[in-house]
């Protein structure tokens, strides 16, 4: 008897970066390897974590809706922490697909889908401010004030909050 | 028996709590971070019952949803 789940994967950007579907096949191979089947698997998100993990900064997370047997649970878990390429799994049970899961996954699987490059370990700013979560887009480049009455001295300063 | 009367503390309590309860869905989701965050103090803390008018059951699952999102580094322990 099967039971329908929902796993989140933090996959090392290392491995997404040479190449998106490889890092997905590899969990979604595990599934099938110990006899699931796969609903969806899409890119959840791509950011910057709440803290390191494996010296890593930033991550891409893959949610995923399963079917597995019971008795495939723990040899799956088995290759999940024997994975390299993954630093963290979450798996929870999961009543029934959510709303929009379905047609979300689909437009990853169409032909012309390409997913963005991961950019650097050092870029975004994670912050939890009170009312949500703010996180400063990938391109924004910090560029270094100069005070006008300094100019000619080359004194720089950082800008306002940088220091 | 009799019934006891309703005091007007308790009155403007359940007034001022009822209103927060239906503002969140019943099913608190470790990916849904903004409204996570929302029950977070600045240091990181999950914040207690009194704050957040939650009731038992709400309260805890809040509490589960933000100790998954803190394992999958969603959001943080400390800070």
């Amino acid at each position: 008897m099967s039971q329908l789940y929902e796993g989140m994967f933090l996959l090392d950007n290392d491995v997404v970066r040479a190449g998106w579907n490889a890092a997905k096949h590899h969990v979604t191979d595990l599934v099938t390897k110990h006899g699931g089947k796969v609903v969806s698997a899409r890119r959840w998100s791509e950011r910057k974590l709440a803290y390191p993990v494996r010296g890593r900064r930033r991550g891409t997370f893959l949610l995923m809706y399963y079917e597995l047997p019971r008795t495939g649970i723990p040899p799956f878990v088995r290759d999940l922490d024997l994975s390299e390429s993954l630093l963290r799994y979450l798996l929870l049970r999961c009543e029934a697909l959510p709303e929009g899961e379905a047609a979300l996954a689909a437009q990853e699987s169409a032909a012309d889908y390409s997913a963005p490059v991961p950019p650097s370990d050092e870029a975004g700013i994670y912050a939890v401010v009170q009312n949500g979560i703010v996180e400063a887009p990938s391109d924004r480049a910090i560029e270094p004030e100069i005070i006008p009455e300094l100019e000619g001295a080359g004194v720089h300063s950082s800008p306002a909050g940088r220091d | 028996m009799t019934e006891q009367p309703v005091t007007a503390e308790v009155a403007a309590a359940e007034s001022s709590a009822a209103p927060k309860l239906e503002k969140y869905p019943d099913h608190l989701d470790y990916k849904d971070l903004e409204t996570l965050a929302r029950f977070m103090n600045s240091q990181g803390n999950i914040q207690g019952r009194k704050r957040t008018n939650f009731n038992t059951q709400r309260q805890k699952a809040l509490k589960l949803a933000i100790k998954r999102a803190r394992h999958m580094a969603l959001l943080p322990f400390v800070g």
